[in-house]
């Protein structure tokens, strides 16, 4: 008697009749390894070989590698058309963000720094000159433009200079947009990026109040970070230890982090600086490369090592970090955690520098002393060096209108957008990249930039493909990447 | 294993043609308007019947019943049903001298057929699809839903296929919604009819407060899912209707039951659920049991659960890494790995949930959800009591 | 204008490939060396360019990494080509306003 089973052959009739090679790009990995990436940036390695039956339609249905690009949605067949569904809502969940416009909204509070360290990215004054901070008129019209921005979520940053030596308009700013936000409704997040040496209980207290988050500067252990950050007693490294300590204790733990600069120094000592940040209780570290703005480029401490040895730099670290993890500890390094969330969901982390279209202006914006107003951190360095390509207007002359349809902001974010420029248009990693006008404007003369010269595409590069061998070395490293994405 | 049937059972004094669905007291001093409705408990050993009850239901010593019942309409039950209380409720199908148990207060499992029916034809359906018009289903599940006890925690409606109700399935969870308004409600479906956008919209309008459909998802690859369930197309179907419930807000759970088709990729479906469906709000990865069509496919389907620890090891972490609830039902402690058991869940509803020999004197066995009554079948070979 | 007779030749089908696709591929060679490009009937001709021209005319990696390049790069036209009108049609949908999506394959 016939069973009234049909047996998987029966299901599979349909992959017979072929299939359509869905949207993708390809870039070499290695070797003879090649990865590919779809729109909402699923990948998959295969050898060139395999790449090239796949695009001539000769790839057999029983293989590994057409069932993985089936799974992955780089494939339909006659079986099966719900990839278009699910393609959609990943592009459509990647793009989201964008709808929500500026989000991170940066106060320049004062350029007046009691620090004066080599790579400062803003002009260094001395500690007494008050005509460089900002008036509370200006911090009234930058509030204005901030809540113009439609985004649910406002995340008000103070900057400087050292923010804290213009107290009183932080207070000022935070009050006024707690009054303001009692109608607006947003979800509202203050953070003081500050060396900490200037932060009495007084301040912290009035940060407890307010829910006010810090960011400091912690560059490594004593010796390294007091090179990196001089101080007239030489006492940095001090100041911050006890001023982190402090502040954990009055607004809590997880209110409180740090980032690091690197810098020459640092380039022998990514096992040191990690372990500080351990001994500090911190459950991740941001590895930054040097930027070439301010007094870096001034100083030409941006030259003095290029990105070969800052990878070599970046990659010890990750590797001492990964070991970490796998004794037990819980330890991020955040820029793979950036990028490992755009490979791994589908969701856009919002990281500013790795956005297309460019974070500037439309992901971040920042309000000068002076009131005004530039296109991001880095385009406000430029100009104290003298390049004012990307300030975009100023609080008291311009409308928030004049401001965000301007040239200087809608053209670097048209012409800059990766999905049509020459080799990103066509990279397998666009989808876990960014356009960055301002760094290429500064290193290249040139918005776009010539990106096989591009030390942005140069490291960037050089992250997602050692990345992509780290997801694939073994289960336990994957899973302890994984965990630095949902954290 | 519960007794939760039985036909050809002595009735008494029975003259309906119809069958009908009755709640049980064992209150003697139960208020007289409310016996009208109610048919009246007694368990060996029995006492006096109390007056003005349209029906009696004894169970054991049948002597003693008989002896007491006299000219009242009664049903005398044996021994097996002892578990039976107030709150529970019949179906009485008195031209069968038949008596199903629908409800059980004082279970935490209470599950109702809608219908046998069903456009699937799954390898291991533990419940074989039947073609007849059972639609009578739907009045008497109507009828029920008042009786039950409104602290019940949970119902759960099976099939067959529920959606194949239509509206009907509506008018059951808006009686759910009234009657039951605490109680959580979960449908079991393959949630290919969610595709259709009137339905799905329908659906959502019911707007029942704590309501969550668990649909099952075999691969990451349609063909192995659509050979599964043994229909074309169902993979694509399904998932449309996960879309579509998400869209309109609806709690979805996927769930996948593990045997030898489904348990290779599992790893990558885990993959595909974290990258495609990472907002639904469960995912339950099953155990086999053995009965139904699974005990006529077993040569297929059957795996040493212990033999799939790794697949299902990967396909957790990848879940739980990505924040995704996932829980493991059906499995027993000594066969899962231990790192697993944070996930494992007491899941076999408690009229078929049992232990075995090798259970005797098990240090875990109250953490450990057993097995199915079915495992007598065929179970692993790797069962050890903790010592 | 560089010497020619100094820089590395390498020639291209017209029959097989477009001077656009070996455009493309030398682009991202572009940090290595420089090119100029000439056309005849049946041939595409890359001239390779570098600061020291000796060096360019030893390199056989710049030669076969072109090659390579061109090979990539005419691949990648042939999922253009095919895979073109879905990828707008996916962003269109994906930057569309309706909540429920109708259940016609594309």
């Amino acid at each position: 008697m016939p069973s009234p089973f049909k047996t998987p052959a029966e299901y599979e009739t349909p992959l017979a009749l072929g299939y359509r090679l869905l949207p993708f790009n390809f870039t070499k990995l290695g070797g003879s390894d090649y990865v590919l990436t779809n729109q909402a940036g699923e990948y998959v390695v295969v050898d060139r070989s395999v790449l090239e039956q796949f695009v001539t339609h000769r790839l057999p249905p029983d293989s590994d590698a057409y069932q993985a690009f089936k799974s992955k949605h780089f494939l339909l067949d006659r079986d099966s058309d719900v990839a278009i569904d699910l393609l959609t809502l990943k592009v459509r969940t990647k793009l989201a963000p964008l709808a929500n416009f500026t989000g991170l909204h940066i106060f320049v509070a004062t350029l007046r720094c009691d620090h004066s360290c080599p790579y400062c990215q803003v002009s260094r004054q001395s500690d007494d000159n008050v005509a460089f901070d900002m008036p509370l008129e200006t911090a009234e019209k930058a509030l204005e433009f901030t809540f113009r921005s439609p985004n649910p979520a406002i995340k008000i940053e103070f900057q400087g200079g050292e923010p804290l030596l213009n107290f009183d308009l932080i207070r000022y700013v935070v009050e006024r947009a707690e009054q303001i936000n009692r109608t607006e409704r947003r979800s509202l997040q203050f953070v003081i990026a500050t060396n900490l040496a200037l932060a009495t209980d007084e301040i912290l207290a009035y940060c407890k109040a307010h829910d006010i988050l810090i960011s400091t500067s912690l560059d490594g252990p004593r010796d390294l970070h007091n090179t990196n950050r001089p101080r007239p007693d030489r006492d940095s490294y001090e100041r911050t230890i006890n001023g982190i300590a402090r502040a954990r204790a009055i607004l809590g733990r997880d209110r409180v982090s740090a980032l690091m600069t690197t810098t020459r120094a640092s380039l022998s000592r990514v096992r040191d600086i990690i372990d500080e940040y351990i001994r500090q209780g911190f459950s991740g570290i941001f590895l930054r490369p040097l930027q070439p703005y301010g007094f870096a480029v001034k100083t030409k401490s941006y030259h003095s090592y290029d990105v070969d040895e800052w990878l070599k730099f970046y990659f010890e670290g990750l590797e001492y970090i990964l070991s970490l993890n796998r004794e037990g500890l819980f330890f991020a390094e955040h820029y793979a955690a950036v990028i490992l969330s755009k490979m791994l969901t589908p969701f856009e982390p919002g990281y500013v520098d790795l956005r297309s279209p460019a974070g500037i202006g439309i992901g971040a914006i920042v309000y000068n002393y002076d009131g005004n107003v530039y296109a991001s951190d880095e385009s406000r360095m430029l100009a104290e060096m003298g390049d004012t390509t990307f300030r975009l207007g100023n609080v008291h002359r311009d409308t928030w209108q004049d401001i965000f349809t301007s040239d200087a902001l809608l053209d670097p974010l048209e012409e800059t957008y990766t999905g049509s420029v020459p080799m990103c248009a066509e990279c397998a990693f666009e989808p876990f990249c960014g356009a960055d006008p301002v760094f290429h404007h500064a290193t290249q003369g040139d918005l776009v930039g010539h990106k096989p010269t591009s030390v942005f595409c140069r490291r960037n590069m050089a992250i997602f493909r050692h990345l992509i061998r780290l997801l694939d070395r073994d289960a336990e490293t994957k899973r302890i990447l994984m965990s630095w994405v949902t954290s | 294993m519960l007794t939760l049937a039985g036909e050809s059972l002595r009735f008494c004094n029975i003259d309906d043609r119809r069958r009908f669905v009755i709640r049980l007291s064992s209150s003697p001093t139960l208020p007289k308007p409310l016996r009208e409705s109610t048919a009246y408990l007694s368990k060996a050993p029995h006492d006096t019947l109390p007056p003005d009850f349209p029906l009696y239901v004894l169970v054991g010593d049948a002597q003693a019943a008989e002896k007491l019942i006299g000219d009242r309409r009664a049903v005398i039950l044996p021994e097996a049903y002892a578990y039976l209380g107030s709150g529970d409720i019949l179906r009485i199908t008195p031209h069968r001298c038949a008596v199903r148990v629908l409800y059980r207060r004082a279970s935490p499992n209470n599950s109702i057929l809608l219908t046998e029916r069903c456009n699937h034809y799954c390898l291991m359906c533990s419940q074989p699809p039947k073609a007849a018009d059972d639609s009578w289903l739907v009045d008497e599940v109507l009828q029920t839903i008042p009786l039950i006890d409104p602290e019940t925690r949970e119902l759960g409606f099976t099939g067959g296929e529920p959606t194949l109700l239509g509206a009907d399935l509506m008018r059951i969870l808006t009686a759910c919604k009234n009657w039951l308004p605490r109680t959580a409600v979960h449908v079991l479906s393959n949630g290919r009819r969610f595709a259709d956008r009137a339905f799905v919209q329908a659906y959502a309008a019911v707007d029942h407060p704590d309501l969550m459909v668990g649909i099952p998802v075999y691969s990451d690859l349609s063909t192995i899912h659509d050979y599964v369930v043994q229909a074309d197309g169902a993979f694509d179907e399904t998932l449309r209707g996960i879309l579509n419930l998400k869209r309109l807000g609806q709690r979805v759970e996927i769930r996948v039951v593990l045997h030898k088709q489904t348990y290779t990729r599992l790893p990558y479906l885990a993959e595909f659920i974290a990258r495609n469906l990472c907002f639904v709000d469960h995912v339950a990865l099953m155990g086999l049991e053995l009965t139904g069509f699974a005990r006529a496919n077993l040569d297929a389907l059957w795996i040493d659960p212990h033999d799939y620890q790794g697949e299902l090891y990967e396909a957790v972490s990848h879940l739980a890494v990505r924040r995704i609830r996932v829980s493991i039902y059906n499995h027993q402690l000594c066969v899962l790995d231990p790192r697993l058991w944070p996930y494992a869940r007491k899941s076999i509803s408690d009229w078929k949930n049992e232990y075995l020999e090798e259970c005797k004197g098990c240090l875990r066995r109250q953490e450990c959800g057993g097995f199915f009554s079915s495992a007598k079948l065929r179970y692993s070979s790797h069962i050890k009591a903790f010592v | 204008m560089c010497d020619r007779a100094a820089a590395r030749e390498v020639r291209f089908s017209r029959s097989i490939y477009r001077l656009e696709t070996i455009k493309k591929a030398a682009y991202r060679l572009t940090d290595r060396c420089s090119f100029e490009f000439t056309v005849d009937e049946d041939h595409i001709h890359c001239y390779l360019f570098s600061r020291d021209q000796t060096s360019v005319r030893a390199d056989d990696e710049l030669e076969h990494a072109l090659r390579n390049e061109v090979l990539d790069q005419d691949l990648r036209e042939s999922i253009a080509l095919e895979t073109g009108p879905i990828r707008n049609a996916i962003l269109a949908y994906a930057f569309s306003r309706t909540g429920l999506q109708d259940a016609e394959p594309i």
